[in-house]
Parts: C-alpha cells; sequence; structure tokens
C-alpha cells in the first residue's frame, strides 16, 4: 500500500483528498502547515506527497526544495490556485515533478499521484514491447506482431508515452503537457481526434482493443496479459 | 521652495558653467593681448636703443660725448640712459655711475639694473645694450621700459568694464531660461494633476511641435489616450465578465435546485450533479482564460523571447490540427517556404496561430477548406489564416475583438469568444499587428514588420 504524504492547510480540501485517496487504496498522512509537513516528510519517508503551494509556516516550495537539497527524491505534486505559466514553471523548478491547478477533477490528481509512483524507468533500451506491440526506438518503426503500423512522428511519440505507461489512466491534460508541450488548453478535442487515429492505427478490425477510452477521465493502454 | 530650486535647476547650473568658461576665455584674451603688446613695446625699445649705440659708435670719439649729452637732453620723459666709459670703468659722459653690473657686452639688449648717476632715486630695472668701441671704451644706451605697467592698467580697466557686465548678462539669462523651463514643469504637473484627479479625457496644450515641452506634452498626451482606451476596456469588461460568468453559473445552480425536489432515484441526481459540475467547469474555464488574458496582458515576458522560424511553427500547427480538419472533412493546408525567423515567444506564437486554425476550422463547414499561409511583404512577413467559412461581417471586425462576442453566425458552435482576445493580446506583446479582413471567408493575419539592424 503506497504511503502519501499530504501537506494542505484548508482542511476541508485535505479531508476531500484523503477520502479520495483512501478508498483507492492509499496510506494518507496529513499535515496542515510548512514546518510540521518537512518534519513528517523527513521522518515518515513516504512513497509520494501532495504539497500545497501558499501553506502557513513556510510555503510548499520551501518544503520542496529542503527536500531536494538533503537530496530526498520522493516525487512531488504540486497544488496551487496559481496556475500562470511562470508559476508553473516556477514549481517545476523548484523541485516539483508535476504541477496541478485548483480547482482540479480529483481523476486528474488520482492519475498523476498514479503516474509519479510508477515513473517509468529511463533505461538505455532500444526497443519497447508492450503485450504484442513492438516499438523500435531507433528507426521510430512500430509493430503489431507480423504487421507494420505506419505512424506519424507525433503519433509515435504518443504510442511511446503511453507504452511507457501501460496500464495507467493518462488523463488529456497529461497527455496535452507531455506529447504536445502545450502550456495552454486549446479549445477543441485534439486529444481525442489524435487518439483516434492511433486506435484506428494500433487496434486493428480482428485485434483485440489495447487502447481504451475510460469515459470522462482519460485514456489507458493495456497490455492484455 | 522656488529659490531653492531655481539655484538648484539645471538650466541655471548650466548658465553659471556657460559664465564660468566665458570669463576664463576672456581672461586669457586680455592676457594675450597685454604679453603681445608687451613684448612689441620692449622690442621697440630694444630697436630704439641699438640703433642709437650703432650711431653714436659710429661716430668719431671726440663728438660721442656731445652725442650722448644731445641724446639725454632730447629726452623730455627722463626713460633714456646712456653712458660712456674710459677702459677703467670710470664715466666719461652719460647719466650712469657705471656699467651695469650684469651687462654682457657686445651682446643684444638685456635687462639690467641701472646705476643711476646723482639721481638719488631707486636703481630702476631698464632695457640697455653696451658696446666695446675701438678705442677702449664702453658704451652703454638704455631705457626705461615702465610703460608696459600703464599698458597693463589700460587692459584692467578695459577688462572690467568689459568681463563683469558680461557675466551679469549670462547670470540674468540662465536666471530667466531657468525660471522659464520651471514655470512650464509646473504647468504640465497642474494639467496632469487634474487630468489624473478628474477627467481623463483631458489633454495638454502644445503650440509648435519642434519646442521640447511641446514635444514632452504630445507624448504625455498619446499616454493618456492610451489609459484612457484601458480604462473604458477594464470598466466594460467587469459588466462582461459578471454576465458571461452568471449564465453557467445560474445554469449549474437551477440544474441543482430542480434535482433537490425533483430527482427520485439516485440515477437521476447523477444526471444533476453532472449537469452542475459542467456548468461550474464552464465558468472556471472562462475564469482561467480571463487569467490569461491577463497575464499575457500585463506580461513582461519579452525578457523569454528568442529567434522563431516561422516555417517550423506553422509546420506544426498543421500537424496537430489536421486530424481535426480531416474529421470535420475539411482540406487543412500549410504554404511556408524559407528560413525567415521573428523574435518572440515560441509557445505564445504557436498558441496565437493555433487559435486562429482552431477557429478557421471551427467556424467553416463540412467540404471547407483552411489555409496557413506565410508571405513575405514590404519589410514585413505576414502570417495569414484563411478558410471558405462565413467570414466576419464589415461591421464586426471592431466588435469581434471585444471580449466574449459572438458573432450570430456561429452562435451555435462551442466557446466563449475570447479566443481573438487571446490572439490579440500576444500579438500586441510582441509589436505586430493583427488583421481581421471582413467578408465572406473568414481571413485573419498577423503582421510581423522587420526588426531593425542593430
Amino acid at each position: 500500500m503506497a504511503k502519501v504524504l499530504l501537506i494542505e492547510d484548508d482542511s476541508e480540501t485535505a479531508e476531500e483528498i484523503t477520502a479520495e485517496l483512501t478508498d483507492r487504496g492509499f496510506e494518507v498522512e496529513w499535515s496542515s502547515n510548512g514546518v510540521d509537513g518537512l518534519d513528517k516528510a523527513r521522518s515518515l519517508r513516504p512513497d509520494a506527497m501532495i504539497v500545497d503551494r501558499l501553506l502557513p509556516g513556510m510555503d510548499g516550495l520551501t518544503v520542496i526544495e529542503a527536500l531536494r537539497k538533503e537530496n530526498d527524491r520522493t516525487p512531488v505534486l504540486v497544488l496551487s490556485a496559481l496556475g500562470a505559466v511562470d508559476d508553473r514553471v516556477r514549481g517545476l523548478r523548484m523541485g516539483g515533478d508535476d504541477y496541478l491547478t485548483k480547482p482540479f477533477a480529483v481523476v486528474e490528481l488520482i492519475a498523476r499521484i498514479e503516474a509519479l509512483l510508477r515513473r517509468p524507468v529511463e533505461s538505455r533500451e532500444t526497443t519497447l514491447q508492450v503485450g504484442p506491440v513492438t516499438l523500435d526506438l531507433i528507426e521510430r518503426t512500430a509493430m503489431r506482431g507480423e504487421r507494420k503500423i505506419d505512424l506519424l512522428p507525433r503519433e509515435f511519440r504518443l504510442l511511446e508515452y503511453m507504452m511507457r505507461r501501460s496500464d495507467q489512466l493518462l488523463t488529456r491534460a497529461m497527455l496535452l503537457e507531455e506529447v504536445w508541450n502545450y502550456k495552454f488548453v486549446p479549445a477543441t478535442n485534439l486529444v481525442d481526434v489524435h487518439m483516434g487515429r492511433l486506435r484506428h492505427k494500433v487496434d486493428g478490425p480482428d485485434e483485440t482493443p489495447m487502447i481504451h477510452n475510460v469515459r470522462g477521465a482519460g485514456f489507458i493502454l493495456r497490455s492484455l496479459s | 521652495m522656488l529659490q531653492v530650486q531655481f539655484i538648484r535647476s539645471n538650466t541655471f547650473r548650466w548658465a553659471l558653467a556657460v559664465a564660468a568658461v566665458l570669463a576664463v576665455f576672456i581672461i586669457a584674451l586680455f592676457g594675450f593681448i597685454y604679453v603681445k603688446i608687451d613684448h612689441y613695446l620692449i622690442e621697440r625699445s630694444d630697436r630704439m636703443i641699438m640703433t642709437q649705440a650703432d650711431f653714436i659708435a659710429s661716430l668719431p670719439p671726440e663728438h660721442r660725448v656731445r652725442a650722448i649729452q644731445d641724446h639725454l637732453d632730447q629726452d623730455s620723459r627722463k626713460v633714456q640712459f646712456a653712458g660712456l666709459f674710459d677702459p677703467a670703468g670710470n664715466p666719461l659722459a652719460g647719466n650712469l655711475e657705471r656699467v651695469p653690473d650684469a651687462l654682457r657686452v657686445d651682446a643684444p639688449a638685456q635687462s639690467v639694473k641701472a646705476a643711476q648717476n646723482g639721481r638719488g632715486l631707486v636703481d630702476p630695472l631698464i632695457r640697455a645694450v653696451g658696446r666695446r668701441l675701438p678705442n677702449g671704451d664702453a658704451l652703454v644706451v638704455g631705457r626705461n621700459v615702465d610703460e608696459t605697467a600703464e599698458i597693463s592698467h589700460v587692459v584692467g580697466e578695459a577688462l572690467a568694464l568689459g568681463l563683469l557686465p558680461a557675466l551679469c548678462l549670462c547670470l540674468l539669462a540662465g536666471a530667466w531660461l531657468s525660471l522659464r523651463a520651471q514655470r512650464r514643469v509646473d504647468e504640465v504637473n497642474q494639467h496632469v494633476q487634474r487630468i489624473i484627479a478628474a477627467n481623463l479625457s483631458v489633454r495638454l496644450p502644445h503650440r509648435d511641435v519642434d519646442e521640447p515641452f511641446s514635444r514632452l506634452a504630445v507624448i504625455v498626451n498619446g499616454m493618456l489616450d492610451e489609459m484612457e482606451t484601458m480604462f473604458h476596456a477594464l470598466s466594460g469588461v467587469g459588466n462582461d465578465i459578471a454576465h458571461d460568468l452568471r449564465t453557467p453559473l445560474t445554469r449549474a445552480r437551477l440544474a441543482l435546485e430542480r434535482g433537490r425536489t425533483n430527482a427520485t432515484t439516485v440515477e437521476k441526481l447523477q444526471q444533476v450533479v453532472d449537469k452542475a459540475i459542467a456548468g461550474i467547469d464552464q465558468s472556471l474555464a472562462i475564469i482561467t482564460a480571463l487569467l490569461r488574458l491577463a497575464e499575457i496582458e500585463n506580461s513582461r515576458r519579452s525578457a523569454a523571447f528568442g529567434d522563431v522560424v516561422l516555417q517550423e511553427m506553422l509546420r506544426e500547427v498543421y500537424d496537430v490540427y489536421e486530424p481535426i480538419a480531416e474529421d470535420k472533412q475539411i482540406r487543412l493546408s500549410v504554404q511556408a517556404a524559407g528560413q525567415i525567423e521573428v523574435r518572440g515567444d515560441r509557445d505564445l506564437l504557436f498558441e496565437a496561430v493555433a487559435n486562429l486554425v482552431d477557429n478557421a476550422i471551427k467556424f467553416t463547414p463540412t467540404g471547407g477548406n483552411v489555409e496557413i499561409g506565410l508571405v513575405r511583404g514590404d519589410k514585413q512577413t505576414i502570417v495569414r489564416v484563411s478558410d471558405t467559412g462565413p467570414g466576419i461581417g464589415q461591421q464586426e471586425t471592431e466588435a469581434v475583438l471585444r471580449r466574449f462576442y459572438r458573432s450570430d453566425k456561429i452562435r451555435n458552435t462551442p466557446g466563449f469568444g475570447l479566443g481573438l482576445n487571446l490572439v490579440s493580446a500576444i500579438v500586441t506583446l510582441h509589436g505586430f499587428q493583427l488583421l481581421i479582413h471582413p467578408g465572406s471567408g473568414g481571413c485573419v493575419e498577423i503582421v510581423c514588420p522587420d526588426r531593425p539592424k542593430d
């Protein structure tokens, strides 16, 4: 059971988040200010942390900075009402691993925490394999079993991202940030359309579907094991 | 207060400086004149005594005493000195007691102290020339050059008469100019205070365009124009925001209220909650978009500017939107060649063009065309997004840039009318121009003027 430390000063928000996480099988510790939070981080050694930026005592980013100085590499998700691009950049630069602005959908929070906990190992391998799909990272080609999949560069990047995080829920926001490097949210259903095309190419007519659309949440690449 | 400001004012200080330089220059000039005249007079005197000495020396010995006598008799001003001495140095004629001690004989004229014969006065400094005569006698002819003292008096008077008035004039002019400048500044200040306190539409008066204060007034007026525009925009926005946020929030509330009384099953309640969440999400999206807009409009992000290769960026927009266009059976194409670069924030420029393409695809009916183009104009580069949709009416070209404005033609498409605002804000931040061409078939251009070579 993964242990998550939540440092959030608004008790109602904290209660909601704790309830959701607990429902999904996480063990949650809560601290309501920066100083106590830092203390708990050092003593409890959680598997992941959710840190609000605006805290009494010591602000969230300072807590993260302190931990990083002690060579603590615990993955941290920064929560903040400050949503400007510069704020996001700052949050990540100060040591945060991901940044989520309030208000957020719970599904988004959960997906990102899971992604942090199962950070893909950046291996030096030149091929990726998930189920019957293999990716040659040097040649930039993809195969499903014996069938060659013809992909455009962006589609390849999207598939690679999903394969490195197979069986994890990937929200549209995460995909936009990581695969398209968008710092804004476009009005149209960009992700859906591209995902539709990719799905069409990867899941052939008689093949078991691997790319799934989770209604209201995002997408999952299932490894069919 | 006025006094202190006056003395400290730059204009007055400049006047003082000019006066000082003038004084130094005049003194130097007069000094030069004095020295030149002095030299001239001395040279002239020297020539005279040389001539006199040569003349006396040329005379036969027995006439020399007589000549010296005559020479001294003719001297009414008592400035001449002469003396004839035997080889032993005893005086034979003239008004000198002995050969002046420092005098070098048979040399050019020198300044020496004359030992006077029977005058009972202080030995004056004279210019003298000495000659050794063939018979062994020594001849000395000299002249008192105290006249130069008179010259320096005259020069001094001229200096005083001329210099002092000149300096006073300079200072007075400086004082007057300083006061004048001060008064202009006070005027402008009063005006500006009044404008800020009460009426933003008043402007500073200015007369001829070349005078620096008039130029300043023109600049301040320009600033006030902009401020006025912004204030109006801001006061308008408050209303816009309130209205546009209230609509989705009201919808959410209504749904919840109805659901509270009418929903009989959990399923129905869940539907109600979904509607409410949708309404709230829409409000949040509007707020986020507005904040984004504000962030860009107030941004100093020009620090993050770099060189952006337009072709690459436009091709990327094409790549991203091509599937979406295809989905709607719209033909998207990009026409961009060459290596044109502009200075800017790549992400923001991408967002701007993406927004335009997004709009074009949204508002063009199935089967239409959207084209992304890059052309070079006269000292400018133009990014053009055109489509075969309904376009924007002549009267609407200004209105579309108002927040939340949505033309009737596209009322049924999703969006809240902030897209063009965002594009406009980004374009303004970069110092570019946004041109919206009216007519059927949308055509929006971002005009990027060439950077001046620096």
